[in-house]
Parts: structure tokens; C-alpha cells; sequence
């Protein structure tokens, strides 16, 4: 049968892209210092946020602006149920998990309706709500104070954190590429390339979208309740608009609605940020250089251009 | 023989326009119907109203006995009603063939695990409007006149396909695209017995294909029978005057 019917050459494609980032990836804690080995745990949390948001917004086109808020929720909601109901953390992680699910689902089914630009504004004042809920219950939060929770293991070994990750972000990965290809993943993308054709043609819209919605809050949500068992202290800071605009960042820089375009564009983002951190303020300022000049050279980010040139070597082969 | 689809009394109202008013009309099993009708005339709005993109402000929409009024669209698709638009749409960001597939997962759960007559069918329609080649294209890259085919063969790739509704398939398109269009079209009224309601003002084409056709004018039908005969009706020659039929 050929391929392109049954879709396995995507599939093989991807495979082939990610296999030898993983392995390098894997390969890290050998060549690397504590500290790059710390910057490159956030990457992954980045990627995992990152590639959530991609489901949503290169995907299936809808523009939301909250995908922070979700591991906020994740984070705080783990946080809390062992801070206040004394949970142990295999009962925590998955109930943050699910609270953000729910609460993306809640979000999906709010702006239904919504496109474009009203979308991003109501996500983005959802996203608002979270922020300033987590910082005024102070009395339950600690808001700025900061929450202290557990760490995920007694020891301190970062290649333990990092492997954590590494294996937390491959398997959310792994989870999306499957989703994507399965009947929902075609539906995402029809949505986003035409939602009246889509409905007309028997697609129920609606349940797709809040569908997309619930699990992609629930993979940030995933993403923030490991986040928040590795930093030990949550401040709401993780659910302000920059980190928004920082996953936005990742995800154009490395293409968006390309499969790889989160794993390819988080790490360059984090590490550029990290190190450009010392310039205080102006770290956005040189970042948003960054990204129009890469937005007006590659037009649609790395991955994409990749295979652009990818696929202008190929046919050269066949006919030399 | 009892009808497949019948719209009655059909309203639709925009602020001040009367796109339909009081539009009656009936389609037989493995009829394929003409809609013809000057610009503006709401053969649109009709194809709209009859798929769930609008609800009517009065009549009512019966298809196989069953009411679609405040049916979504997607809801209707289902029922075995499909439509295509005036203005060509198509999932641009998939491949050809990826258009074809989504048209057949679109039906529902019950089809994501028959992926081998997925294909199949998907094979065949693309050998038979010649798009084979560019199967791995994305939509977007097509010309005008084969997005035009493949937004019509889309529908094709559903079995429970009773009823299509074509708004202006024809319009702006070769000769060889067309007559490829008028033959799927034909093909698949003549071996699976679907309706077809084909709005176009190609008279050559009609003429071919259609059982009969319906002429709406400022909001209703206000002729109908075979192409002949419904170019005798005054209404309709005042309407067209001056205009060749081919
Ligand atoms: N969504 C809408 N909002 C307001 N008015 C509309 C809308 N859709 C159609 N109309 C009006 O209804 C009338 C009928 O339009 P419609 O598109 O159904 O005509 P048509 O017969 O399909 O014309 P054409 O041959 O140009 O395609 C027109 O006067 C049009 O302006
Ligand atoms: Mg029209």
C-alpha cells in the first residue's frame, strides 16, 4: 500500500528527525558541568509546554494564550494537596494533572465561538485570572513568598532530574506524535486550515476543539507538575505572560505546526535567554531582534526550512 | 416514489434581504436536479440553509423523513448530505490525498479502523480525476480547476453519500476539468444512485446531466421541469434574455 495513503512516511520522517536529538540528548550529562545539565532540565520542561501549546495553536489554529496557566495549575495544584491534604507526590502529580485538564477544558469550552484575535484576548485574560489568583490567595499560595514543596527525590544528582525529564518529554512527545496521526490529528488540522469545510464535511468541530484543548492543558499541566517537584519552590511567576511569550518564541523559532518544531526551537530560546539573562531587561529586547530577523530569513522557522532543503537535495540525487 | 429531500416554505431573512422566500423544493432518490437562477437570486443561501450553515426563520428541510432543522452541519454530513462551495475550499495545509482521507474519517468513529478501503477508495478517486501525481502535494499548490475536482471528489469518499449539493462546480474551469467533474458526477448516479442538486449556470452541461432543473428567482422557485421547458416560462426569458442556451 503506498504511503502517502496510510501515512507512514510522516511518521518515519519524524522518527528519524527525533531519534538522533533524543540520543544526543541522552548523551548530555557525559560532556556537561552541573549547571548546563540544570539549564538543559528547563529546556525540556519548555519543550514539553512548548509542544502543547503547538498542538493548539499549530494544529488545530487556535490561537490561545494560556498555555502558562496550565502549568501553573499543575504545579500548584500538586503543590497544594500535599501542602494542605498531606498527598504523596504519586497522587499529587497526577491530580495536577488533572485539574488542568479539566480547567482546559473549561477554557475550550468558554471560546468555542471565538477565533483569531478574540480567542487570544480571552485566553489572555483567563491567563490573567490564574496569574492574579495565584498571587493575591496569598493565604493559601504564599503568592510572591513562594510555596515550598517537596522535591521528587532525596538526593540532589541532577542527572537524575534531567533524566526524569528527558524521559517525561520523549513520552509527551511520543503521546502527541501518535495523536497526530490518529483521525483527531487529521481533524486538528482541518480545523485549522478550513473549520466551515471541516464541519460541513461531518467533522463535530466543537468536540474536536475542546478535545485539543483538554489535553493539551493536560500535558502542561504534566509539564509544570514535574516542574514544580524539581525547583521546590512555585512563585506565580510561572504563570505570567512572559513565559506565554517565551513559549511562543520556541515554538516560531522552530517552526510552528511542525512536529519537531518545539524540540528544535526550545533549546537554542532557553539558552540564548538563560546566558542573555545578565543583560537584565533588555534580554527580551535582543530576543525579539532575534526573532524578526529569523522570521524574515527563514519565514516559518527552522524545521520548516530544513525540509525545504531537505527536499531540494533529494530530487538531485535521483536524477544525478 | 417518495422524496429524499424536500424543503418547504423556506425563509431566510438578512436584515433587509429576502435571500429566500418561500422556497419549495423536492429531489427524488438518484435524481440529479438543476438549480438555476440569475446572481443573487439565493441559490446560495438555499444550499446553506438546506446543510445547517444557516438556520431558516421559517419552513422546514426533510431528508429521508427526517427533519434537519437545528441540525449543525457537521450533523447533516452525517445523514449522507454533503455539499460543495461556490468558492472553492479545501483543507490547503493537507496533501490530496490527505483531503480525500479526512472527507472518509470525517464520517465517524465507526470508519477510523477501515483503513484499507480508506486508501482504496482514495486510490481510485485519485486515478480517475488524474491527481494521482500530485497526490503528496499540498491543496493549495493545485490550480484553480483542480481544486474545483478535488473539492468534488472529496465527497465521493463517503459510502453513506445519498444526497450532494453542488454550488457551481463548473464555474471558471477548463473543458477537460469540467467534463472530468460531469463524469464522476455521472458515475457515481448512475452506480450508487446518489442525488445530486447541481447549482450552475453552464447551460451546455446542465443539459447533459440534468433529470430536470428548478429556476429561482428573487427568493423562489418560480419554474420547473426539463431544461426546454423551463426556458419557455416568460419569467425565466426575461431573466436570461438575450442569453444563448446552448
Ligand atoms: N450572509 C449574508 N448576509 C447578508 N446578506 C446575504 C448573506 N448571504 C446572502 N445574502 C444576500 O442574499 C441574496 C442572495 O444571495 P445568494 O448568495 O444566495 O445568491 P446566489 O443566487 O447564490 O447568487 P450567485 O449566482 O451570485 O452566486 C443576495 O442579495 C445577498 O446579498
Ligand atoms: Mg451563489
Amino acid at each position: 500500500m503506498p504511503a502517502r495513503l496510510t501515512g507512514h512516511a510522516g511518521a518515519l520522517r519524524d522518527a528519524a528527525f527525533a531519534l538522533p536529538v533524543v540520543l544526543l540528548l541522552a548523551a548530555m550529562p557525559l560532556v556537561t558541568g552541573a549547571y548546563l545539565l540544570h539549564v538543559l532540565t528547563i529546556t525540556l520542561y519548555y519543550v514539553i509546554l512548548a509542544a502543547s501549546w503547538n498542538l493548539l495553536a499549530g494544529y488545530t489554529g487556535q490561537f490561545s494564550l494560556a498555555q502558562q496557566s496550565f502549568a501553573a495549575v499543575g504545579a500548584y495544584g500538586s503543590g497544594l494537596l500535599i501542602k494542605y491534604f498531606a498527598f504523596p507526590l504519586w497522587a499529587s502529580i497526577p491530580c495536577g494533572v488533572v485539574a488542568a485538564a479539566l480547567l482546559g477544558w473549561l477554557l475550550g469550552r468558554m471560546v468555542l465561538r471565538m477565533h483569531t484575535i478574540y480567542l487570544a484576548i480571552a485566553t489572555w485574560a483567563f491567563a490573567e485570572t490564574i496569574h492574579i489568583v495565584l498571587t493575591a490567595a496569598y493565604q493559601i499560595t504564599r503568592g510572591e513568598l513562594g510555596l515550598s514543596v517537596p522535591a521528587l527525590y532525596s538526593n540532589v544528582r541532577p542527572e537524575a532530574y534531567y533524566y526524569t525529564f528527558l524521559g517525561l518529554a520523549s513520552a509527551s512527545l511520543l503521546l502527541m506524535h501518535l495523536l497526530i496521526r490518529s483521525p483527531l490529528g487529521y481533524f486538528m488540522r482541518a480545523i485549522r486550515d478550513d473549520e466551515l469545510r471541516a464541519e460541513s464535511m461531518g467533522i463535530d468541530t466543537t468536540r474536536v476543539k475542546v478535545m485539543v484543548f483538554t489535553l493539551s492543558s493536560a500535558f502542561a499541566g504534566l509539564a509544570g507538575a514535574f516542574y514544580a517537584h524539581y525547583t521546590i519552590v512555585l512563585s506565580p511567576q510561572m504563570a505570567d505572560f512572559g513565559e506565554m511569550a517565551k513559549l511562543i518564541i520556541m515554538v516560531v523559532v522552530g517552526g510552528l505546526g511542525s512536529f519537531m518544531g518545539p524540540l528544535i526551537g526550545a533549546p537554542p530560546v532557553q539558552i540564548a535567554m538563560t546566558y542573555l539573562a545578565r543583560y537584565g531587561e533588555w534580554d527580551m529586547v535582543i530576543f525579539a531582534l532575534i526573532v524578526i530577523v529569523l522570521m524574515r530569513t527563514t519565514i516559518g522557522g527552522i524545521v520548516p526550512l530544513a525540509g525545504r532543503a531537505w527536499s531540494r537535495l533529494r530530487p538531485r540525487r535521483g536524477t544525478a | 416514489m417518495d422524496a429524499l429531500l424536500t424543503t418547504t416554505g423556506l425563509f431566510k431573512r438578512f436584515g433587509g434581504v429576502v435571500a429566500a422566500s418561500g422556497v419549495s423544493l423536492s429531489l427524488r432518490p438518484g435524481e440529479i436536479r438543476g438549480l438555476i437562477g440569475p446572481n443573487g437570486a439565493g441559490k446560495t443561501t438555499l444550499v446553506n440553509l438546506i446543510t445547517g450553515i444557516y438556520g431558516p426563520s421559517g419552513g422546514d428541510i426533510r431528508f429521508r423523513g427526517e427533519s434537519l432543522v437545528g441540525l449543525a452541519p457537521h450533523q447533516i454530513a452525517r445523514r449522507g448530505l454533503l455539499r460543495s462551495f461556490q468558492v472553492c475550499r479545501l483543507f490547503g495545509n493537507l496533501s490530496v490525498a490527505e483531503n480525500l482521507l479526512v472527507a472518509d474519517l470525517a464520517r465517524g468513529a465507526h470508519a477510523f479502523a477501515e483503513t484499507r478501503q480508506r486508501a482504496a477508495r482514495a486510490r481510485e478517486l485519485l486515478d480517475i480525476t488524474n491527481l494521482a501525481r500530485l497526490a503528496d502535494q499540498p491543496a493549495k499548490a493545485l490550480s484553480g480547476g483542480q481544486r474545483a475536482l478535488l473539492q468534488v471528489a472529496c465527497g465521493f469518499m463517503v459510502p453513506e453519500l445519498r444526497c450532494y449539493v453542488l454550488d457551481e462546480p463548473f464555474a471558471g474551469i477548463n473543458p477537460v476539468i469540467k467534463d472530468a467533474i460531469v463524469e464522476l458526477i455521472r458515475q457515481a448516479n448512475e452506480q450508487r444512485g446518489i442525488a445530486f442538486l447541481i447549482v450552475s449556470h453552464e447551460m451546455p452541461v446542465m443539459r447533459r446531466l440534468c433529470h430536470g432543473v428548478s429556476v429561482l428567482m428573487d427568493g423562489h422557485i418560480v419554474s420547473e421541469g426539463t431544461l426546454d421547458e423551463v426556458a419557455a416560462h416568460p419569467q425565466v426569458i426575461a431573466a436570461y434574455l438575450g442569453k444563448s442556451w446552448a
